[in-house]
């Protein structure tokens, strides 16, 4: 599953010249927290509402206004992310840097943005990538057994299994996505190649036969 | 000229005959080198002890490696990545590890000593071994203990990764360490090994900007792979300027490797080659210990490192293989091997989709670009 299929679009941005008192009034019709911050076309910041309040806080040294320009309160540099990246990348970088939303940058354009309510709504077809491993792709008929034939077959060799996320293809057949505590995952694809195994990924290099 | 590390004991550290690390592969390449006419005549570094292992690595790591070493079973060894079939348990691993450990560590010092300006360990490279982890067939992190020598003797390092596989290990060990650069490219970990090396990983605390990571495409060239690396290393050093380069330099994103999808050929891994000790000249006062790493089709990596050994001395590229050579090793090199050292014109066809492999490239790095740059001031 990538990023493209559960980010939100459109997405709606203020400008970096915008005054505070705005983007309030814009997050709270909305019922957003996060607004990407533009600059001429640029993506230049995104303006959370933990920004704002800590930024106009009564309790801050020197308070913002409304009045204010966003630039300031805004945080930057900003981490994004790919139309195409797998979303389990996506979720780490969040949880690494403590932020709650992406841009999602196909080149320099904006094309979504994805949120941490985003990605519990596909909790549970998703789990964390913390262990080095590598990524199995298979596409599984849709009938009893098939998964156990697969793991039975990666537990032959002790191949460790660090997650198994399942969903529905298109074409009635269940893709499934194993993370593989090995280094070894396109000589193990080769093998179940040669057991029947449709395997989506590791493919075949072009240039060998 | 340059320095050269290697001795018989090396060859100890073997996972059996099933696993792709396999020590038949260096043996090879020194014979090649030999059998070109070069008179090899490595250093025979000592092992590295227990106390230069536990700079980097836990107590309780090594002592269940030394554990598991001595046959004593334990149902923990999986926790700490031991006994998998990346990492296999093998009788007198712990000290097969640590010479390999030992002969980068003895590289860093006879740089540090100013005795040697270029240097190359003809092993080690265990990039993906963490703190208190086996992984990627890696025990002991040879590479994180030289670069800690180096930073305890004042020395700010930077550490290039052109393995195909995500420099983890590394990265992990000096992810918040402002006296470390560290700089992988590799074929992107959203679906291989180790699955991290991501752009968004760019270092912690007063080290942000000093993990630097570049990952390509699956199926990616070499005129992007060189375009890529033109595009981030240079100015990283430049504006880094340490005191030594360490390179791993993996030969497994040559097109023929088993267990990656990068498409570099030797005259691509030749280029690289000169371009990094031109960096090194450049921006690290000529200081460069290199170690080898992954590469897993016996006949590209003992071509890619020959390449590499003859660039480093200095030598011409001869254009043949020699015949001795050949004869020898047969029976391992596979059905592809040709006549010539560097591989044949249009060793791979032309590959579609390399329009948008190129574009996602670009786009990756333009990206990486606008994440760290706001740090290199």
């Amino acid at each position: 599953m990538l990023v493209n299929e559960i980010m939100r679009k459109p997405v709606t941005v203020i400008q970096a010249t915008a005054l505070l008192g705005e983007a309030f009034h814009q997050l709270q019709a909305h019922g957003f927290r996060h607004l990407p911050v533009m600059d001429q076309g640029r993506l230049v910041g995104v303006l959370t509402d933990r920004d704002i309040r800590f930024a106009t806080s009564s309790l801050s040294p020197a308070p913002h206004t409304a009045d204010d320009p966003v630039s300031l309160a805004m945080s930057s540099p900003v981490s994004t992310a790919d139309p195409l990246d797998p979303i389990e990348d996506a979720a780490r970088i969040m949880r690494d840097r403590k932020i709650g939303c992406l841009p999602v940058m196909d080149g320099s354009e904006l094309v979504g943005i994805l949120t941490g309510m985003d990605l519990l709504d596909a909790l549970m077809l998703l789990t964390g990538v913390t262990k080095p491993s590598s990524r199995l792709e298979v596409a599984l008929a849709d009938r009893p057994g098939e998964l156990a034939r697969l793991t039975a077959f990666l537990a032959d060799r002790h191949v460790n299994i660090h997650s198994i996320l399942t969903h529905p293809g298109a074409d009635a057949r269940v893709r499934t996505v194993l993370r593989l505590d090995s280094n070894q995952t396109r000589p193990l694809a080769e093998e179940l190649r040669a057991d029947g195994f449709d395997i989506l990924w590791p493919r075949p290099k072009p240039w060998q036969h | 000229m340059a320095a050269l590390i290697h001795r018989p004991e090396y060859a100890g550290y073997d996972f059996g005959p099933e696993h792709p690390f396999t020590p038949a592969r260096v043996e090879m390449l020194l014979d090649l080198i030999r059998c070109l006419g070069h008179d090899v005549t490595p250093i025979a570094a000592p092992a590295a002890t227990r106390e230069d292992i536990l700079t980097v690595h836990d107590e309780a790591y090594v002592a269940m490696v030394e554990s598991l070493d001595q046959g004593i079973p334990d149902l923990e060894a999986d926790r700490f990545g031991l006994g998998t079939p990346d990492n296999p348990i093998f009788p007198g691993m712990d000290l097969a590890a640590r010479w390999l450990v030992g002969g980068t560590l003895h590289g860093a010092r006879m740089l540090m000593t100013g005795q040697e300006r270029r240097v190359l360990q003809l092993g080690g490279g265990l990039h993906h071994a963490q703190k208190a982890h086996a992984a990627g067939f890696c025990l002991y992190n040879d590479l994180a203990v030289a670069i800690r020598a180096f930073v305890d003797h004042g020395w700010r390092v930077a550490y290039l990764d052109i393995d195909l596989h995500h420099g983890d290990g590394v990265q992990n060990l000096f992810y918040g360490h402002s006296q470390v650069l560290t700089l992988s490219i590799h074929e992107s970990g959203h679906y291989l090994y180790p699955g991290t090396g991501h752009i968004q990983e760019v270092g912690n605390g007063s080290a942000r900007g000093m993990s630097v990571n570049i990952p390509l495409e699956p199926f990616t060239e070499a005129g992007d792979y060189l375009e890529a690396f033109e595009s981030v290393v240079p100015r990283a050093l430049a504006w880094f300027s340490p005191d030594v380069l360490v390179v791993q330099a993996g030969a497994d994103a040559h097109f023929a490797d088993p267990l990656g999808d990068l498409a570099l050929t030797t005259q691509a891994f030749q280029a690289l080659y000169q371009r990094i000790f031109g960096l090194a000249d450049a921006h690290a006062q000529g200081r460069v210990l290199l170690t080898l790493g992954g590469g897993y089709e016996a006949q590209a990596v003992a071509r890619v490192w020959t390449i590499l050994y003859l660039t480093l001395m200095g030598r011409a590229i001869p254009e043949r293989l020699p015949a001795e050579w050949l004869d020898r090793w047969r029976h391992l090199l596979g059905p592809d091997i040709g006549q010539d050292l560097h591989d044949p014109e249009s060793a791979i066809p032309e590959l579609a989709g390399r329009e948008a492999r190129a574009r996602r490239n670009r786009d990756v790095v333009a990206r990486l670009l606008d994440s760290v740059r706001p740090y290199w001031i």
